[in-house]
């Protein structure tokens, strides 16, 4: 699998601080693994890597690279722990490609300098794995992430 | 007995530059100090030199000095003050004193108030210091007009006016309440005059405290300054004088009230009593930082640790500590720990200490729009905006953050209600030891950043404009 890396995407890794070889490995797990997220239409992937204290995660098509998010949030699990049927229609876009299941919206609980709370994640029911959409990582998440790193700051 | 370093003092009895030693003795800190006319004195710093030590390595700021020095150095500090070529930072709040008088009487007053008017400055006098804080002080200008209580001034609305005018960026009033609580129409000219604090004496939640101290039951008329306050959106900072046999039995109510009144009541700022001007006999009132610390925990439940509270961006390491805490439903939830280290310093402790004054003591929400230091400052790899300015690079635009939140996420979302909680239910908890002519270090009041402004136009640290000898007669205060 050959994925372009165009400017525009060049400079989304730099402004999360991922190497270009660290994303294409991750890519490459995924697609050997088949541990990803896959759009209804086929034609979006995301694949979800780990560095140091950061939870990476590429969103690509088959020929090119497509967006980069990060947080420094730890997934801990489920919000209570199980997944009990809700009321609403918790069906995502995605669905997990490893099992063919359609990935839930559930929160998941995420822990990040000591503080836990819960937040919305993209969950499959069959093999538990755990995601982050990119609108929750950009907004709500790193605006968290830079509040409790201001004492730091 | 094991010394840690020399120090630079002065003699309680006749104020005369002495020198002594800082030591460690059964885990205590201790300066000795000795005169060779009135003998030697020995002050306890803090109780746990781990403690003290590890506020050393948690400091680190880099400093910036006075735009220009006033006075040349002569006798050497604390004698030169103007500020002298030898102070090594320039000042992040200056103090204005509008009047000596003051209507309260307290048996604690580091000022030592009188009654007389006719010591007042007169306007052209007030706008000359402002000048002057215009010109010496770098961008942006803090004052706080202080006194004597600045309320005895049926003129304080044309003061503030004058102070804007003058360019002053952040104008805070330090007040007993009294009259802003009984005085509407004096209230709502002082808030249309553009006030952007009140720093508020305010020594408890119950009147025996204030019983105490001024002979007078004052809880309901601090409770109504916050009131207005939150009406006219002018942020509140609540200032506890502490003290032994005092209310050192009431910090943590203190603390939970003031949590209950956020975002009006932006902090609490304790100072522990320091022994200059006028207070009762013997020392037998004073606390160290750590002691205060220590009362906080106990009293908070735990909730707000002696490890939440890191060296404030203040002139030296053992001048301050503070705390920054989210509240929410179950409580404190402290942002603050000394264990996650240094403060990594971006810019000096100057302008980021007026940051903090300006961003986070300043109005509550409703303030935002008409200023761009409204509230939350976030801290970004570049530049420091408030909450609403910050904007998110996404792949194609740029949007305000505010406006991607989630509003009403289904699965509503922990972390979203934590941005909003910080947004509106933040306190700053901090802590100032003044030093007195017991507790004196030459090195600490070189490196002050808070300083007030002369009649004739000279810059003193807080701690040497205030400094008397053991029988109240000042260093400076009346002596310019």
């Amino acid at each position: 699998m050959d994925i372009k890396i165009t400017e525009q995407a060049d400079n989304l890794l730099k402004d999360n601080g991922v190497r270009k070889e660290e994303i294409l490995d991750i890519i490459k797990n995924s697609e050997s693994s088949g541990q990803k997220l896959k759009s209804k239409d086929g034609n979006t992937c995301i694949a979800k890597g780990a560095s140091e204290n950061l939870t990476i995660y590429a969103v690509y098509s088959a020929s090119e690279l497509l967006d980069v998010y990060t947080h420094k949030m730890n997934i801990l699990g489920i919000t209570g722990g199980e997944i009990k049927p809700v009321e609403y229609d918790d069906a995502s876009d995605w669905i997990c490609a490893k099992c063919g299941e359609v990935a839930l919206e559930r929160n998941v609980d995420m822990s990040y300098l000591g503080v836990t709370r819960p937040g919305p994640g993209l969950v499959c029911a069959k093999c538990g794995e755990m995601y982050v959409s990119a609108g929750m990582a950009k907004s709500t998440l790193k605006t968290a992430e830079a509040i409790l790193e201001e004492k730091r700051a | 007995m094991e010394p840690i370093s020399t120090v630079e003092s002065l003699c309680p009895e006749c104020l005369g530059k002495i020198g002594g030693i800082k030591y460690a003795e059964n885990g205590q800190v201790y300066i000795k100090k000795e005169c060779p006319d009135h003998g030697s004195f020995t002050t306890l710093i803090s109780e746990d030199i781990g403690h003290y030590r590890q506020m050393e390595e948690c400091f680190e700021v880099n400093r910036s000095r006075a735009r220009a020095s006033l006075t040349d150095v002569e006798k050497g500090c604390p004698f030169d003050c103007g500020l002298c070529p030898s102070h090594k930072q320039d000042t992040c709040l200056a103090v204005v004193e509008v009047t000596d008088r003051c209507d309260m009487g307290c048996a604690y007053c580091f000022a030592s108030s009188s009654m007389d008017k006719s010591l007042d400055p007169d306007m052209e006098t007030i706008r000359f210091m402002f000048e002057t804080v215009k010109k010496c002080q770098n961008e942006p200008t803090c004052i706080q007009i202080s006194g004597g209580e600045p309320t005895m001034r049926d003129d304080l609305p044309e003061i503030i006016r004058m102070g804007k005018e003058v360019g002053i960026n952040h104008i805070e009033l330090n007040t007993n309440g009294r009259r802003i609580a009984s005085d509407q129409d004096y209230f709502d000219k002082i808030a249309s005059a553009g006030i952007d604090a009140i720093y508020l004496g305010f020594d408890g939640v119950s009147d025996d405290i204030y019983m105490k101290r001024t002979g007078k039951k004052l809880f309901d008329i601090k409770s109504e300054v916050i009131n207005r306050c939150e009406k006219a959106g002018i942020g509140v900072v609540l200032v506890p004088l502490v003290a032994k046999n005092y209310n050192l039995h009431e910090v943590g109510r203190i603390i939970e009230f003031a949590g209950s009144r956020v975002p009006t009541v932006r902090g609490v700022h304790f100072q522990p009593v320091f022994y200059s001007g006028r207070a009762p006999s013997g020392r037998e009132g004073r606390i160290t930082i750590l002691e205060l610390l220590r009362e906080i925990e106990k009293q908070t439940r735990g909730q707000l640790k002696v490890e939440n509270f890191t060296p404030s961006l203040m002139p030296h390491a053992h001048c301050g500590a503070t705390c920054l805490t989210v509240i929410d439903s179950n409580g404190f939830l402290p942002l603050t720990n000394v264990s996650l280290g240094a403060l990594k310093s971006a810019s000096d402790v100057a302008s980021k200490t007026k940051k903090s004054i300006m961003g986070r003591w300043r109005g509550s929400e409703k303030d935002a729009q008409k200023s761009s230091c409204g509230d939350l400052l976030i801290k970004s790899s570049c530049c420091e905006k408030p909450l609403s300015q910050l904007t998110v690079k996404g792949s194609c635009c740029e949007k305000p953050i505010t406006d991607i939140l989630p509003k009403n996420s289904r699965l509503g979302g922990g972390w979203a209600d934590f941005i909003e909680m910080s947004r509106n239910s933040y306190l700053t908890i901090s802590t100032m030891a003044f030093q007195d002519v017991w507790s004196y270090e030459k090195e600490r009041v070189e490196n002050c950043c808070i300083h007030v402004v002369t009649r004739d136009g000279r810059f003193v640290p807080f701690c040497n404009y205030n400094m008397t000898d053991c029988d109240g007669k000042f260093l400076y205060r009346n002596a310019t």
